[in-house]
């Protein structure tokens, strides 16, 4: 049965792990740029539903789009103020510009919110599934689904839209983009705003498992740079099932050998899957 | 005759260094204006700028009209929105997207009035191999097949006045000929279009008018039957035994 429950919890794990890199999938796969404070999105994620939750006592399922709507347009204004640094694909001034911001809102989280630990109160957590000597949460179930259904819709509309064709044009080429009519500034600006709506709506599912801390994001953006890496930098079906890989390799490794070690075992894992296939999980 | 792209002592450089000194240039409505120069005279920078595009970084100064309005203050992609249309030395489409969904990139615009927007019926006329290559990467075509779909995308967008950087580029000789004139067919149905091209001979036998641009400046202009007697012309370019051969067929002779 151990094997079972496992399993079950390396599904969820690994879906809250995709789910959380799903935006930095598209943002450095399909346009080639990068957001260090991705992690510090999710803990703003965290915070802002928790926040509208006590202070504004709205419910859990209210807090959600409250919280996406917001981290939104904070990485609306993210990009408006890195223009210049996005359309020169400049990813070493990104990276640090990113970075320092991601400090910034730290900062002003533990201003705003303080630094003890909170819990994000999901009515899901509390009901639990036992059958059969495993058991789970709603929560998890939410996770999962939510995961399945995000990467299936990303994966359509990046392949079979329009919409989709631009962002992988921009990728390739943002300059040319331009002599067919794209405002290539402007899906820039979308995809951000993606990035970032994707990372606080992870956040209000996921952080309900485990308590928040303002100090907390350092962790989920090395976890989605393994897995975007991992899954082939770009691929959106890559990307899920190095989430779901990652997420039973922590799993099964925390049980079997040790939870202490299981990051440095997972880098470990990811160092030597790279080895043997440069290009990740991806097909391509 | 009404002006459809006209700039004023258009002046561009790169850093300090001038690349495109005052050039002032017209092309008619209906007509095909051809660019010829050595390399490095300024063909593509100079026509980059009518189209306010560039892959550097280049200061660009002096009025561009349109059609009558002035779009020096405007983007690229504003700028291909009212049917300025270039296409680019070099790459113009997209490796990683199939013919299709290059072409379905572009987008037609609501406000088609005095312009036409190519069908794809129409383009698979013109170029029978793109719809034989329909759902092929950009990166499987060959050089002739890219140039095609790069023209077909701009026509799509329906362009007032075409802008073809060098399209003959990697093509065989007697390919060169055959694409320019289908390019000149479309100007007979009332497209214009501005040509800079390598290959003068070629372009000579289609273009109404040539500008001769050396070292940024425009050194010589006028009709091409004019210019294929220019000295400067013939000798840098034709050599003098070639003047009497005129392509057959040439619309021009
Ligand atoms: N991005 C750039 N940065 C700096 N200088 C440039 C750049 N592009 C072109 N130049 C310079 O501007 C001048 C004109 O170049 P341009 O490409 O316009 O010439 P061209 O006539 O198109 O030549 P070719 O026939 O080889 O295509 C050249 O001296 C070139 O070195
Ligand atoms: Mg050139």
């Amino acid at each position: 049965m151990i094997l079972v429950q496992q399993f079950i919890n390396g599904l969820v794990l690994g879906s809250g792990y995709a789910l959380i890199a799903l935006g930095w999938t598209v943002l450095l796969g399909a346009a080639r740029l990068v957001n260090f404070a991705h992690g510090q999105l999710y803990m703003l994620g965290a915070f802002v539903a928790w926040f509208v939750m006590e202070q504004a006592g709205v419910p859990y399922f209210v807090s959600i789009p409250v919280s996406v709507l917001a981290v939104a347009l904070l990485g609306a204004f993210m990009q408006a103020s890195m223009t210049r640094l996005v359309m020169e694909q400049n990813l070493t001034s990104l990276m640090i510009v990113t970075l320092g911001f991601g400090y910034m809102l730290t900062g002003g989280a533990a201003i705003l919110f303080g630094g003890a630990p909170q819990t994000l109160d999901s009515p899901l957590q509390g009901m639990a599934v036992r059958t059969g000597g495993v058991w789970f949460t709603l929560q998890d179930v939410l996770i999962l689904a939510c995961a399945l259904v995000l990467f299936a819709a990303v994966w359509l509309v990046l392949n079979r839209t329009r919409i989709g064709a631009m962002v992988r044009a921009i990728a390739e080429d943002p300059k040319l983009a331009q002599l067919f009519g794209i405002n290539a500034p402007l899906v820039y600006l979308g995809i951000f705003v993606f990035e970032a709506a994707t990372v606080a709506l992870a956040a209000t599912l996921v952080a309900p498992r485990t308590p928040i801390l303002t100090s907390m994001g350092f962790e989920e953006v090395i976890l989605t740079f393994m897995i975007v890496v991992l899954g082939g930098i770009g691929s959106v079906g890559g990307s899920l099932a190095a989430g779901f890989g990652l997420g039973m390799f922590t799993a099964f490794f925390g049980t079997f050998v040790s939870p202490a070690y299981t990051t440095a075992a997972a880098f470990g894992f990811v160092l030597v899957l790279l080895s043997v296939r440069p290009k990740g999980l991806a097909r391509r | 005759m009404s002006s459809v792209l006209a700039c004023d002592r258009l002046t561009v450089r790169y850093g300090g260094k001038t690349a495109v000194d005052r050039v002032t240039l017209d092309v008619p409505a209906g007509r095909m204006v051809g660019v010829i120069g050595a390399n490095g005279a300024g063909k593509s920078t100079l026509i980059n700028a009518l189209a306010g595009w560039s892959r550097g970084r280049p200061e660009v100064e002096g009025e561009v009209v349109l059609g009558g309005e002035p779009v020096s203050g405007l983007s690229a992609y504003r700028r291909a929105h009212r049917g300025l249309l270039l296409v680019p030395e070099g790459k113009g489409i997209f490796g990683g997207l199939t013919v299709e969904e290059n072409m379905a990139l572009v987008r037609t615009p609501a406000d088609t009035r005095d312009r036409h927007a190519f069908g794809e019926d129409e383009i698979f006329a013109l170029f029978p191999r793109l719809r034989e290559r329909l759902h092929h990467k950009g990166t499987a075509l060959s050089g002739g097949e890219r140039q095609m779909l790069a023209i077909s995308c701009a026509l799509r967008a329906a362009p007032r006045v075409l802008l073809l950087d060098e399209p003959s580029v990697g093509l065989a000789p007697r390919l060169v000929l055959e694409l320019l004139k289908r390019m000149r067919q479309l100007v007979d149905l009332g497209l214009s279009i501005l040509l800079v091209e390598q290959n003068v001979r070629a372009a000579l036998s289609v273009v109404d008018d040539v500008y001769l641009l050396e070292r940024g400046t425009v050194v010589a202009h006028g009709p091409a039957e004019e210019m294929r007697e220019d000295k400067r012309v013939v000798e840098a370019y034709l050599g003098r035994s070639d003047i009497e051969i005129a392509e057959p067929g040439s619309p021009h002779p």
